[in-house]
């Protein structure tokens, strides 16, 4: 069954390849998003067979990943609908096929169950998101296709060798399948599992967007297309956070876990400084989103720093960050349309002009910036709960000033853009808007809602599953 | 005959070996040079008649140098051949040697250099300044090289002295640390490159030319000032060759003339190579001239480590 | 055969070195593909008394894409984009070199602090590959050309594929075969950015690329 769901995108990208249509490109796009949502969803009932010797399976945290790529893939399929309207049918065929390769690597990532296999897959993510991302051709879309292939090139590479560093620390068991380093820990190497944490640390964090090899992330989040970036913000960097929990759960079972933590640790406090420092006096409403979401994985690597209750908070959290980040940047995409531009000072106005647009807009703000009753805000408090209750003081003092700060500098963008009077006069009264262009977002919008006031037992169920396995010793 | 004569003979006969052999592998670079030109050339024993005629002549002295630049040109000769004494040739052992002469050694070839430069400062030309400030550049890196290339020799022959980097069991290490020893004779060979004005680094066969190094320095030279600038260099080509020589033929048969014979082919070799490289190379850039030395350098280090990891030390 | 493996590990690691201090696109692309002629020959001396069709295999396939399909790849694109020359790098030549010296020496360093578990086969090849690695980032973060600093990634992924050489054993054949598949196409998509850069800035050097700053 995984490696259906693995393939069927693949073989679906193909026949996009030979049927010349946009429009049948688009439907077999969106009928393999909902079939890859209801192999997700019989999932949850019952977990799939292992398959390739334990080379491909699903547990707890993978299953939340999966959850979160299919759910932002089926609102984006709709999404496009409206959204590629304009496109030439080429390149409307050559986006609709990274995609789908893209949403078949990225499965890839959440089933598999050895480190080497792991690697290939974040990798081929890196280059097919790389094509996705020069999509309108623009000469900056380029020097940010560039940057990010240039930089993750270099993460992942640092990535390859920490995996081959959990090789030669895993000398005595002979394999990379992440069951039997599991149940073999304690007999790794220990220099050598440091460092090679180290390196898978900094080598998926680049990927993450983790603060020392973060700079691709406002560049490409700002050239990017709003869906993509909806799918890179979302779902993409959720993989590199699984794998990352990967090594998490690696040092948990060895006995690592206080280094794992403390890198984390710096690095989430790190990505939060610098978020804080750039996002106030950023123009750019899409690299103010990049910076955010540098933000965000900040909160993740540090919910999984303090530990306790901060596990949970983190795995939380991540959830909440997928589908807010979606939601704005199908927000931003709309806005791009709209306005062709994405720099905060020409766009004024846009309750005005477009108002479900705009509502979604201070929707999605409330929700980046974690405002009750969204489910954003109870997962930065369990976090700061973690902080204090781990005895975290000075790191619980920053990390509410470090949220206070990066608050003010996304209110004050945001609210310049959604408030006021339009400067084109013909705009100052509602705009037609495309039902395609609206509804996914408010999916996005609803679901983040509803993981802050009703919980799903299902999920606090899968939740609580998953943060058990990096609790206790 | 008592010890004091005894000694002063071996000096005597070294002298002569190092003086009569020189000119010799300036001859056959040239030769090479022609061949590959096309040219019949001059004879190999051209240098020596350029010697003996400059000999012959009177020197000029401008009237702005001072004492310093007559007594250079005598000075860095001196220097260059007690540099000589200290290295052993093939089946001639050095007349003089004690633990840490590699460091005289260095720094004898040091002493020229400090006073053939004070000559060319000597004679307020800017020319000449120019060729002075260049050669100092130079050599401030090809030291380096030259003083870790004797560390890796040390470290493989556990000796100090020059006799001992070079007459001891090398040829047994080829086997363990051939890897090293390749990189020592690569780093070195580049410093006699430099060291002797050669080409990439410079170009002795082009006077009066904005880019040259060594040339432009001895410009205000003449007569028999000349042939000791000329006759220091083929001198001091001579020795750097033989220690390199020494490191890559370190074969010892018992028999002398074998030895000899071994040896003066090396040297040959070693001036066809250098012709070969005079001829197929072109003068690098002046900028380009520090990358070739830090290469001599990071080599040496690399051999250093190498040593260091595969020696057992 | 010790003494051949290690003159082929220092020689990988000199290659490397020329990289660094060479300002000719072509000659580098050269002594690139030279470098993983030398690294495909590498597993030959390391397992010479088992050679398995495994560890043929690997090295006949890291030989032809390395060595001869990713070259011919690169000049194609520097033809396209037509440049010759490196001529203004962020960091001089002359530093890049001595840079280089210094990471060797501090990757002989570094590794004699590790030990490696099992046999290992000779004590050059965790420093030559993390000085291979280490120059490869060094020439990816110091050089301003695109071309450069793919080769500059090509000679890291290099210096990783002579770490894994160590593991050849114990890892399948499968993820190894994914690992070169993957830096191929890696590099097949940044020469395509290449000619894309070119083709919008008429130029690939990315220190113009600056439009995007805060």
């Amino acid at each position: 069954m995984l490696f259906v769901l693995i393939v069927v995108p693949f073989i679906m990208a193909g026949l996009v390849f030979i049927l010349p249509n946009k429009r049948t490109g688009i439907l077999l796009f969106i009928a393999t998003a909902l079939f890859h949502l209801s192999c997700v969803i019989s999932f949850w009932k019952k977990t799939p067979q292992a398959q390739w010797q334990n080379y491909l399976s699903l547990d707890v945290l993978g299953l939340l990943i999966l959850s979160i790529i299919s759910a932002l893939f089926v609102t984006v399929s709709f999404y496009l609908i409206a959204y590629l309207k304009k496109e030439e049918d080429r390149s409307a065929r050559l986006f609709l096929i990274c995609l789908l390769v893209f949403l078949s690597t990225m499965t890839l990532v959440t089933v598999s169950r050895h480190l080497g296999l792991l690697w290939i897959a974040v990798e081929a993510t890196t280059f097919f998101s790389a094509i996705l991302i020069n999509f309108h051709r623009a000469p900056q879309g380029i020097e940010a296709t560039w940057k990010f292939l240039l930089i993750c090139s270099v993460g992942i590479a640092l990535a390859l060798l920490g995996t081959l560093f959990m090789a030669v620390a895993a000398t005595n068991i002979k394999s990379l399948l992440l069951e039997e380093l599991l149940s073999h820990a304690s007999s790794l190497d220990v220099s050598w599992l440091k460092l090679s944490v180290i390196f898978l640390l900094v080598g998926y964090g680049t990927k993450m967007g983790l603060v020392p090899m973060h700079s691709w992330k406002p560049d490409t989040y700002g050239e990017a297309p709003g869906p993509v970036g909806a799918l890179m913000s979302g779902a993409l960097t959720s993989c590199a956070f699984l794998s990352i929990l990967r090594v998490g759960q690696i040092c948990h079972q060895a006995g690592q876990m206080a280094f794992f933590q403390s890198i984390m640790l710096l690095l989430g406090m790190l990505s939060l400084f610098v978020a804080s420092i750039f996002i106030l006096g950023q123009t750019d409403f899409k690299r103010m989103l990049g910076y955010s979401s540098i933000e965000h994985m900040g909160i993740l690597a540090l919910g999984i720093g303090f530990g306790g209750t901060g596990f949970y908070g983190s795995l939380y959290h991540m959830l909440n960050n997928a589908f807010a980040k979606g939601l704005m940047f199908l927000v931003a995409g709309n806005l791009y349309r709209q306005y062709k531009t994405s720099r905060a000072k020409d766009i004024k106005g846009v309750l005005r002009s477009y108002p479900w647009t705009g509502v979604l807009l201070l929707a999605g703000f409330l929700c980046v910036t974690g405002f009750p009753p969204f489910g954003t805000f109870f997962s930065e408090l369990m976090i700061l709960n973690a902080a204090i209750m781990g005895k975290h003081y000075w790191f619980a003092a920053l990390f509410v000033l470090f949220l206070a700060v990066i608050f003010i500098g996304i209110s004050k963008i945001i609210l310049r853009m959604a408030l006021g009077v339009p400067r084109d006069k013909s705009l100052d009264h509602p705009q037609h808007e495309s039902i395609y262009l609206i509804i996914p977002p408010v999916i996005l919008g609803l679901i983040v809602l509803i993981l802050g006031i009703y919980m799903p037992a299902c999920v606090h169920e899968a939740l609580q599953t998953a943060s058990a396995i990096f609790e206790g010793q | 005959m008592g010890p004091t004569i005894s000694a002063l003979m071996s000096i005597l006969l070294h002298l002569s070996v190092i003086l009569v052999f020189s000119p010799f592998i300036l001859g056959v670079i040239g030769k090479t040079k022609a061949f590959f030109a096309g040219r019949w050339g001059p004879p190999v024993v051209q240098p020596y008649y350029d010697i003996l005629k400059l000999l012959r002549k009177g020197s000029v002295y401008s009237t702005m140098t001072t004492w310093i630049f007559r007594a250079a040109p005598m000075i860095a000769m001196a220097a260059i051949l007690a540099a000589g004494i200290l290295m052993p040739f093939a089946g001639l052992k050095a007349p003089i040697q004690f633990w840490g002469d590699v460091v005289l050694f260095a720094y004898l070839f040091g002493l020229a250099r400090f006073f053939m430069v004070l000559a060319a400062l000597d004679t307020g030309s800017s020319f000449e300044g120019m060729g002075a400030s260049r050669e100092m550049t130079f050599s401030c890196l090809s030291e380096v090289a030259l003083f870790l290339n004797f560390t890796v020799l040390a470290l493989i022959s556990k000796s100090l002295s020059l006799s001992g980097l070079i007459g001891g069991d090398v040829s047994l290490l080829w086997h363990v640390l051939g890897p090293a020893l390749t990189l020592v004779v690569i780093s070195f060979f580049l410093i006699l490159l430099c060291e002797n004005s050669r080409i990439p680094v410079d170009d002795p066969a082009t006077h009066l030319e904005l880019t040259m190094i060594h040339e432009v320095m001895v410009l205000d030279h003449s007569g028999v000032d000349f042939a000791y600038i000329l006759y220091g260099n083929a001198v001091k080509l001579f020795i750097l060759g033989s220690f390199l020589i020494s490191i890559i033929l370190p074969f010892k048969t018992q028999n002398v003339f074998m030895d000899t014979a071994v040896y003066l082919s090396g040297m040959t070799g070693l001036a066809v190579v250098i012709g070969v490289i005079e001829s197929a190379m072109a003068r690098l850039r002046l900028n380009r001239v520090p990358y070739l030395l830090i290469s001599a350098v990071i080599l040496a280090v690399f051999a250093f480590i190498i040593t260091l990891v595969r020696g057992g030390f | 055969m010790e003494i051949w493996l290690d003159t082929a590990l220092i020689l990988v690691v000199l290659l490397g070195l020329f990289m660094t201090g060479s300002n000719r696109l072509g000659a580098i692309i050269q002594i690139f593909g030279l470098q993983s002629v030398v690294l495909g020959i590498v597993p030959f001396l390391m397992y010479f008394s088992k050679i398995e069709i495994h560890i043929v295999f690997v090295s006949l396939v890291a030989i032809v894409l390395k060595g001869f399909l990713m070259p011919y790849f690169l000049f194609w694109a520097i033809r396209h984009v037509s440049i010759r020359r490196e001529v203004s790098p962020l960091i001089g030549f002359g530093t890049t070199l001595f840079l280089s010296g210094l990471l060797i020496a501090g990757s002989f360093i570094l590794s004699s602090r590790l030990v490696f578990p099992g046999p290992a086969i000779s004590d050059f090849i965790i420093p030559a590959s993390f000085s291979t690695i280490m120059m490869g980032f060094l020439l990816l973060i110091s050089r301003a050309k695109a071309i450069t600093q793919v080769v500059g990634y090509l000679v890291m992924e290099n210096g990783i594929f002579l770490f894994a050489l160590l593991l050849l054993e114990k890892t399948p054949l499968l993820v190894e075969m994914g690992i070169l598949l993957d830096v191929f196409v890696g590099a097949l998509v940044m020469g395509i950015v290449v000619n894309h850069i070119s083709d919008q800035f008429e130029h690939t050097d990315t220190s113009h690329l600056t439009v995007l700053r805060d």
